[in-house]
């Protein structure tokens, strides 16, 4: 009895929240949600170690191509923003004697939810969570049987951006700061001195691990400014992007600092079989 | 602000955990580099016997701060030598320091010569490493240089039909000094009819000198539907040369049935090498990881011939234009 109720309650709580959407929707005409698209280059230092190649630390440059995206949430435009993005990289290091090189590469997607918050007129806050899938390799030249390191990942992050809205001269500018933590989630990483020959040979015990900030520290630091020229902005800004774990004893850091630049914009998409109407109000999907 | 910064701090704190070891490129540094990379990782420490802080103190006195690099390269290719492996390799842009007492210590118990003009007169089939035909009394015979050398299943399957009549077949990998264990699974794909337990292989799970995983076993399938097969009787020949891959290809085949090992214990090799590097740049190979034959053994010693097959060249019989390692396979095989 205590079981239906229960049932009866829960059902009528889903059939409950659409019904309040619907009917706030039909008192209102729905705002248009443009989206926010950024597509950037990214170049700068990139910084390699991993243990189970080499114990020394390579250094030499790097380099990404990333697209963002972000767009506020059909269900509440107003005050959530969802994003996306995704970045390619690539990093080209020495090693300190200068005769052997380590290649990383690496491909990143991110989709996350965000809250938004106006403290004060221009400033907005937003906070979060996303989800990342993360997948690359570390390649050393110089070594046989073990010459890659595999990376994959899949995370749990907590993010958030700050945006502030202001003005140089007459020209408007956002500047907006973006961190991504990863909070938890699983990674891909052999065995202390396991060859990945032994991984071909089936052997696939102890591949995954769980992640937490003791074996897996990842942090995300995206500064952009976004200047409006006219439909279409100059982006620029720096990314400085930290990547560490250790796990059965093997150590391996990523770390990247680079200058972003590209362009930045909002779109609207409109359906042709469906009316327009003149009164739509335009939601932003960052501030 | 106090519960703000906190969990901020633990988060540096744990991050700062993943910290690497770090040695300065001087002589000292240099030393102590390689030396942990082995302590950490060489796997045949307890089965050779190598008391490697023993090893530290003896030639950790012989280094010294205005020592050049040449010097430094000897003392450090010395202490290697301690671990009496062919497959530790130190190298620099002068010189690669090689263990060599493995095969120079014992009788070659070969000569390529002899085979391709006494048994051949130089006309022999040769395809993708292999030199192949047929011996007097209807033997076929097989000798594979290099593992390094690729064999397409097509290139075995022209081998095998080519010496499809034999009434047996020998497969000579003597002074074969490895390459790639992918060859030799195409090879031993030929000889089975069914999967087949082949061997097993450890890693290192930690720094410690007895963390090692559960061995794990390796299975080979038999080559596919329409390769050709050879089930008739086969005699393997080895000599002290035969290393790495070639060494863990006469492990398999002497556990198979009608295979005979003929010649003279192989010369070990069976951890798979790792890679690792320097301070000044110099890279060095190890044994990480040890394979084990089907059995659950080490064959970082070598592979025995079967009972009673233990032969050594003899040079008179060379000089004769015979092989006495050869013709005791044949011996063996118009026996049977």
């Amino acid at each position: 009895m205590l079981l239906r109720n229960l049932i009866i309650s829960l059902l009528t709580l889903a059939i409950a929240i659409p019904a309040k959407g619907a009917t706030e929707s039909t008192d209102s005409v729905s705002p248009l949600r443009p989206v926010f698209a950024a597509y950037t280059f990214e170049a700068g230092s990139g910084h390699l170690a991993d243990t189970y190649l080499t114990p020394l630390k390579y250094s030499g440059w790097h380099m990404g191509l990333d697209y963002t995206r972000y767009q506020a949430m059909g269900f509440d435009p107003d005050n959530w923003t969802m994003s996306l993005q995704g970045n390619l990289s690539v990093d080209k290091t020495d090693n300190p004697a200068r005769n052997a090189t380590m290649w990383d590469l690496m491909l990143s997607l991110d989709w996350g939810m965000m809250r938004k918050f106006r403290p004060l007129p221009g400033l907005t806050l937003a906070g979060g969570g996303s989800t990342s899938l993360n997948a690359g390799c570390l390649y050393n030249d110089r070594n046989g049987n073990n010459p890659a390191s595999a990376k994959g990942s899949w995370t749990v992050n907590l993010t958030g951006y700050a945006a502030y809205q202001w003005k140089i001269g007459r020209l408007p500018v956002t500047l907006m700061y973006r961190p991504t933590l990863p909070v938890t989630g699983i990674f891909f990483a052999p065995d202390y001195g396991e060859l990945y020959y032994e991984i071909y040979l089936g052997n696939h015990k102890g591949l995954v691990h769980g992640a937490w900030w003791g074996n897996y520290f990842a942090l995300d630091n995206l500064l952009t400014a976004d200047l409006h020229f006219g439909s279409t902005s100059l982006r620029v800004g720096y990314r400085a992007d930290f990547f560490s774990t250790k796990v059965n004893n093997v150590v391996t850091h990523i770390y990247n600092h680079s200058f972003v630049i590209g362009i930045s914009g909002e779109w609207l998409s409109f359906d042709p079989r469906r009316p327009r109407s003149g009164r739509s109000r335009i939601v932003s999907p960052i501030l | 602000m106090r519960h703000i910064f906190l969990p901020l701090i633990l988060l540096l704190g744990l991050a700062s955990c993943h910290s690497i070891d770090e040695y300065a490129d001087n002589p000292r540094g240099n030393f102590e580099a390689l030396w942990s990379i082995l302590d950490e990782h060489y796997c045949f420490f307890a089965e050779k016997g190598v008391d490697w802080n023993e090893v530290h103190r003896t030639y950790s006195a012989r280094i010294g701060d205005e020592m050049t690099r040449e010097e430094l390269f000897i003392v450090c290719a010395d202490m290697l030598d301690e671990l009496r492996d062919g497959h530790v390799n130190l190298s620099s842009s002068f010189n690669t320091s090689y263990y060599r007492k493995w095969w120079s210590d014992y009788p070659q118990n070969f000569n390529k010569r002899l085979i391709e003009e006494s048994y051949f007169n130089f006309n022999y089939r040769q395809s993708s490493g292999m030199i192949y035909g047929f011996l007097p009394d209807n033997i076929g015979y097989i000798y594979y240089e290099s593992f390094s050398a690729t064999v397409g299943e097509g290139n075995l399957d022209n081998a095998l039909y080519f010496l499809a009549s034999a009434n047996g077949l020998i497969i000579d990998i003597r002074d074969n000094s490895g390459g790639s264990l992918t060859n030799v699974e195409t090879f031993v794909s030929r000889f089975i009819d069914k999967p087949t337990l082949v061997g097993y292989i450890s890693h290192k799970t930690g720094p410690g000198h007895s963390d090692f995983s559960e061995p794990y076993p390796i299975t080979y399938n038999p080559a596919g539907d329409g390769r050709i097969r050879w089930a008739k009787p086969i005699v393997v020949l080895t000599n002290r040369s035969t290393f790495s891959a070639a060494n863990n290809f006469a492990s398999i085949m002497k556990l198979l049935p009608g295979v005979t090992m003929v010649g003279a214990t192989t010369g070990g090799g069976s951890g798979m090498p790792y890679s690792s590097e320097l301070p000044c740049g110099w890279g060095v190979r190890f044994s990480a990881c040890s394979m084990l034959d089907a059995q659950g053994r080490s064959t970082e010693a070598g592979v025995d011939p079967t009972p009673g097959c233990a032969v050594d060249l003899d040079p008179m019989d060379a000089l004769n234009g015979k092989d006495t390692i050869l013709e005791k396979a044949l011996q063996i095989l118009l026996s049977n």
